[in-house]
């Protein structure tokens, strides 16, 4: 369990909260002050919960993947080889099992609900290969990219392909509802990548274009496919609502962590380069919240760290401050968020692993 | 044209006769879905445009201008082919069909694999030339030129619920006409009668294929070879000659035609009308030789 600090909170969070608030909790009520976490009911392992409708989930994707030209194929199975972490489908089945569950007690995970899973993390996959081409990127998952291997051209093609059995895979679900939720994840993450190219002069607006970016790159595949297995699995509109909310929660909070790692991690546990956020001129939420306590940071933002020993600088200025310990923390109130989502539903241990995986998210390290 | 043609077909094939409740949507004889089905298709083959001139960053050399310069055009590249195909994507999920969302998303899987195709055959340095049949030729083309239209024709006739046999003629029109469309460009080099400077060619066009065919690959190389002069630069003219020598220009020219009669006996289908006709001269100008 990790301990944030929340000594120096208190005087910087409420204006730059309740502008984010604003932004992406409009029906929220209140927040309860106490940040308990862990309640007293037995956690199920969320990763050996859904393991058995994980398994072979690597095989059906490849199956999807239906392509003549050898390297292509090469190509297009490189990142399904079954060493990802696998957490969106993860989340997708344990939302499946929850949301049957809560309906009418059924115990069984329905094909096309499967299907979502498969969908999500192929849908990931192909936009993780076009973000490597764009961000020119060398290593992900301790892997050399496919741009590095097959060039840029090749590459992108791939993730055109993936993408393109995604939208085949989720056609034959047969379900006009559930092509119009997950296409809106597509859209989102293409919207996320051209809000990454801007940045704000003004400190406020800045810090909720962060948040957006933040939903539509990360969070929105999530909130989305979760969104999506709960109409498959329950007609009840509040359920759809709980499983969004769920997921929209998890998401942002898992890219606060992904961007405090960043600073925190080193490279040969993360599998990838170590402040790339800061080489590609992105201010994540730990330089935002470090830009506070030294505004001479702003100069560097505007200028997206182009100049020679900005990149240093910045990521020293960000370790001396407590950026990191505010995104940790931030990232622990969607996590609260989440759970408080979730708990709407009937109880069911795959409704206590969606709470403990809330957990996870905030607790890992790569 | 791909716009226009989806159009065209939607007209030709007219109104649906299984369903009369969404007729009034029909504005001068095409469903408003069939519309947004043009444009989709119109989108997606932009798409691919914007997506096939993405560069390789590690292939470039000092004299290609700034690396940065690539580099931003490189991502620029991917993020706008991504936003037309997002767009295309968002108005697919609003035509609310299954089948028209699988056929159109199948559609851009082939449109990928017959580019892929493409740039496979121009990465490889030693080899000028595919050893490929014609009718492995024909297979990559379905896929880069054809596949699209097809399917797109076909899902017209899906979005006003025309019967299995009439989506069929649509998306054999649809194939055989841009086959023929296809083939009427490749012949365009040996074809024009003013000669004074080459047209550039490929050597994967129909036409070389053909002579190939016709030659057998080890003559063929041997041409190839022997036009090739100091610093391994092709002499195109004098290949070009080698080629309309043979006989893999008519054969092309043939091949042309027959896939242009096969479009025209799938319109044979559709009832006459101004739509129809215009079908059918699209054929007629893609099958015409000077």
């Amino acid at each position: 369990m990790c301990h944030i600090t929340q000594r120096s909170s208190t005087s910087s969070f409420p204006k730059i909260y309740s502008i984010f608030w604003r932004f992406h909790h409009t029906s929220t009520s209140h927040w309860c002050s106490c940040s308990k976490t862990i309640s007293d009911e037995k956690y199920q392992d969320p990763f050996q919960l859904g393991k058995k409708d994980l398994k072979n989930l690597y095989e059906d994707i490849k199956k999807e993947l239906l392509v003549s030209a050898a390297e292509l194929k090469e190509m297009c199975d490189y990142y399904f080889d079954g060493k990802g972490k696998a957490f969106r489908p993860m989340i997708v089945v344990l939302m499946a099992r929850a949301c049957n569950i809560h309906y009418n007690n059924s115990k069984e995970v329905q094909a096309s609900q499967r299907s979502v899973a498969i969908i999500a993390e192929m849908i990931h996959t192909a936009s993780l290969v076009h973000d490597d081409v764009i961000d020119d990127a060398n290593s992900r998952r301790g892997k050399r990219t496919l741009n590095q291997i097959w060039g840029e051209r090749k590459a992108v093609l791939a993730g055109d392909f993936i993408l393109s059995a995604a939208s085949v895979a989720l056609a034959r679900i047969g379900n006009t509802t559930i092509i119009s939720v997950l296409t809106q994840v597509i859209e989102d993450l293409v919207r996320g990548e051209f809000l990454q190219l801007g940045s704000k002069e003004n400190e406020n607006e800045r810090f909720a274009h962060y948040l957006e970016k933040t939903f539509k790159k990360t969070a929105s595949l999530i909130a989305n496919s979760c969104k999506a297995v709960s109409i498959l699995g329950c007609p009840d509109p509040k359920v759809h609502e709980i499983a969004y909310q769920y997921g929209k929660n998890v998401g942002i909070a898992f890219q606060l962590i992904d961007d405090v790692l960043d600073f925190t991690s080193c490279a040969d546990h993360l599998g990838k380069p170590t402040a790339a956020d800061l080489k590609l001129g992105l201010a994540t939420g730990p330089v935002l919240f470090a830009c506070r306590q030294f505004p001479e940071m702003n100069a560097m933002i505007m200028r997206r760290f182009s100049k020679p020993g900005d990149v240093e600088r910045a990521r020293k200025y960000v370790l001396q401050s407590d950026g990191v310990q505010q995104t940790t923390y931030l990232a622990q109130r969607y996590c609260h968020a989440a759970t408080r989502e979730i708990r709407k539903l009937r109880p069911s241990p795959e409704r206590e692993a969606l709470v403990h995986l809330t957990e996870m998210v905030l607790m890992r390290d790569k | 044209m791909r716009g226009l043609v989806v159009l065209l077909i939607s007209k030709a094939a007219g109104p649906s006769t299984a369903d009369l409740s969404f007729q009034h949507d029909m504005v001068s004889g095409i469903y408003s879905s069939q519309r947004s089905l043009a444009e989709i298709t119109e989108l997606i083959h932009t798409a691919f445009l914007v997506h096939r001139g993405i560069v390789n960053i590690g292939e470039l050399k000092s004299c290609d201008g700034p690396l940065k310069d690539m580099q931003f055009g490189n991502k620029m590249a991917v993020l706008s082919g991504d936003f037309l195909l997002a767009n295309a994507c968002t108005s697919l999920a609003q035509l609310q069909n299954t089948k028209v969302v699988e056929l159109i998303s199948s559609a851009i899987g082939d449109l990928v694999q017959g580019i892929y195709y493409e740039n496979s055959k121009s990465s490889e340095e030693n080899c000028l030339t595919d050893d490929i049949g014609i009718s492995r030729w024909k297979e990559q083309v379905f896929l880069s030129h054809s596949a699209l239209l097809a399917k797109s024709c076909q899902a017209a006739m899906e979005l006003a619920k025309h019967s299995a046999e009439i989506q069929d003629m649509a998306f054999q029109y649809g194939k055989h006409m841009s086959m023929s469309h296809k083939l009427h460009s490749d012949l365009q080099p040996f074809v024009r009668e003013s000669s004074s400077d080459t047209i550039a060619f490929s050597l994967n066009s129909a036409p070389a294929i053909l002579h190939q065919e016709f030659r057998g690959r080890e003559a063929w190389l041997k041409q190839i070879r022997e036009a090739q002069g100091k610093g391994n630069i092709v002499d195109y003219k004098k290949l070009q000659e080698a080629i309309k020598a043979g006989k893999g220009v008519t054969s092309a020219i043939d091949l042309c035609r027959c896939h242009g009669n096969r479009a025209l006996a799938a319109l044979e289908r559709f009832p006459p009308s101004e739509a129809r006709d215009a079908l059918a001269n699209i054929v007629y100008a893609v099958t015409r030789f000077p």
